[in-house]
């Protein structure tokens, strides 16, 4: 893996070097909150210096909210021809780069996905380290640092960023920016790098304990505290939404008006709402709020460690900022641990 | 050729804004009046045929006077599907927000006086399955386009129309809004039917719960919420009435052990 510099001064410069390989679209502020939209000019290219929670995660480029999958005819039957733009995404936190591998590993495992494959194949990431915020706890998680899965990945040093190479793709945005990162990287760039990491290591506040938790899922799985939180949850689906690794969705098919075609639509779908688990003859595997809720919490804490070998939970916080009754990862795991 | 399905789309009381939208779909109408032969439509066409037997009947609007209440029935006697299409037909509306009160004779009289009413006695407005069997629902005040076409199309085909059984939230997190509620906001949003798109809250206005109560609605839930943010109970529960037509009235009393 390759290690570059790239000096702050040269910063304004790099717009346009990623504009060569596609659309560049980054974090921008929205009210409070941020989230990743297109950049059309390189002064809207901003870094930011504290950790940026889009409020949709990096899914919302790899699997449209709603769109068609199919074309019917009486004829014949195909999938839409759509053109995928390559996007640039930069400023991407390191947790959101483990959810975007965990997202990989479950879109190809047994069966590939062809619809995240092909907007997978055309995304681009560029990541970046920050300090942690009062909610992150990707430290607990093990999401913190990341080493696989971004094309670039830049750390702020003060002066210049350090730039670690991911993947041909960031090969190739390095030599095409050949002006601006510089190869010159001496040895005592580690002291800082070093000193960096300890920084932000003894930054994290928000400490969730997760170690036990996978057992406690099972033992715990008839307590009491799941009907509380039933009691308390809106079904609202802003968890499923918000959170980068949730990947739930629905298929319908529809006809058109005096056509004799039809499409079928597929779009995101949560698992917190009642009609997601209902199944023909009007059964319903999940009728009430309190066994959707252990559901998902199963499904982040325990059943996807047995499927993929690690928890599908990556810290990022954005449940416990989101939901407005705080059912969220903290507050599970403060019942779970009693 | 196969015989066209027939359609008739009647109003009660409310804005006349469903129909107006159906009409507002231009790109569609052709492939609509193609579709379907409309017997009735009174806000779109002249000659209409009030005696035909339709396959499918839109009724729009809520019923306020036993005028409606007999046509109504009759409506119910010449159609196959009968849809409750929008808010007011489905759970009254704004005209329902006090329903149930026991107060309504009472307002009436404030309003009209000791007026005699000769062809349409008034009633205290209320949706129209509180009368008829009602096979479908379109949700909507009004139905967005989209929803309407396709349930429309549902229609004419011989199925049931289906609808999105989620919430507000759902399409407000599609557009990226910061969620109102932990912004301090009384919004409606997990309690209400979604498939509007969340217009309102993509405006940083709260949800006021126009399309009706979702089936999943926990109103005991928000309420607390609510209460715990600082709003007073009279505000909440106007709030959840104000939309909440006919079926926040079997909730109510249940809200208001609740809130003491």
């Amino acid at each position: 893996m390759r290690v570059l510099k790239l000096s702050k001064k040269d910063e304004k410069k790099l717009y346009d070097v990623l504009n060569k390989f596609g659309e560049v679209w980054a974090p921008v502020p929205k009210g409070s909150r941020y989230v990743y939209d297109k950049i059309e000019k390189k002064e809207d290219l901003v870094s930011y210096n504290e950790f940026v929670r889009t409020i949709l995660p990096i899914k919302k480029f790899l699997m449209p909210q709603d769109f068609n999958i199919l074309n019917l005819s009486p004829s014949k039957f195909e999938t839409p021809k759509v053109d995928i733009p390559t996007r640039v995404i930069v400023g991407v936190p390191p947790c959101e780069i483990h959810a975007l591998n965990i997202l990989d590993k479950f879109y190809t495992t047994d069966f590939v996905d062809n619809y995240y494959m092909e907007r997978r194949e055309k995304v681009i990431i560029i990541g970046k380290s920050s300090l942690p915020d009062e909610y992150l706890f990707s430290h607990k998680t093990n999401t913190s640092i990341v080493e696989e899965g971004y094309d670039l990945f830049f750390i702020d040093l003060g002066d210049y960023y350090l730039v670690w190479v991911g993947s041909e793709k960031g090969d190739d945005i390095v030599r095409l920016g050949s002006d601006i990162f510089s190869e010159d990287v001496p040895v005592d760039v580690a002291h800082d790098f070093v000193a960096y990491r300890e920084k932000r290591r003894k930054a994290f506040t928000k400490h969730i304990d997760l170690e036990g938790v996978t057992d406690l899922m099972e033992l715990m799985y008839d307590a009491d505290f799941w009907d509380e939180f039933g009691e308390k949850c809106l079904s609202c689906g802003q968890c499923t939404m918000v959170c980068p690794t949730c990947t739930c969705f629905n298929v319908i098919d529809e006809l058109e008006l005096n056509k004799d075609e039809g499409h079928r639509r597929r779009y995101w779908d949560s698992c917190m709402f009642k009609d997601y688990s209902l199944v023909a003859g009007q059964h319903n595997f999940r009728e009430s709020r309190a066994e959707r809720l252990k559901l998902w919490y199963t499904h982040k804490l325990k059943a996807f460690i047995g499927h993929f070998g690690s928890p599908s939970c990556v810290g990022c916080g954005r449940c416990i900022i989101t939901c407005p009754v705080e059912i969220n990862v903290e507050t599970v795991v403060e019942k779970l641990k009693g | 050729m196969k015989k066209k399905p027939t359609l008739g789309i009647y109003g009660f009381t409310g804005c006349a804004g469903c129909q107006l939208s159906l009409l507002d779909c231009e790109d569609e109408l052709v492939d609509l009046f193609s579709a379907a032969d409309i017997k009735v439509f009174y806000e779109a066409m002249s000659n209409n045929d009030d005696d035909a037997l339709v396959d499918i009947a839109l009724v729009e609007g809520s019923i306020n006077t036993n005028k409606q209440l007999h046509e109504l029935k009759e409506i119910r006697e010449k159609a196959k599907v009968l849809v409750a299409f929008g808010s007011c037909a489905n759970h009254g509306c704004v005209q329902a927000m006090a329903l149930g009160d026991g107060k309504w004779e009472q307002r009436f009289k404030q309003v009209y006086g000791d007026t005699k009413f000769t062809v349409a006695i008034p009633r205290e407005a209320q949706p129209i399955h509180k009368f008829v069997k009602v096979d479908a629902f379109i949700p909507g005040c009004p139905p967005s386009k989209i929803q309407m076409l396709r349930a429309i199309t549902q229609l004419l085909f011989g199925n049931k129309p289906t609808y999105t059984n989620s919430p507000v939230c759902l399409e407000c997190k599609f557009r990226e809004n910061e969620c109102l509620l932990n912004d301090g906001k009384l919004c409606l949003g997990p309690l209400t039917m979604g498939g509007c798109t969340a217009p309102c809250p993509t405006h940083n206005t709260p949800c006021i719960g126009c399309w009706g109560i979702i089936e999943e609605a926990n109103h005991i839930a928000e309420l607390k919420l609510l209460k715990e943010k600082g709003f007073k109970i009279e505000d909440i529960i106007r709030r959840f009435r104000m939309f909440g037509g006919s079926e926040i009235v079997e909730k109510i009393e249940k809200l208001m052990e609740v809130a003491k």
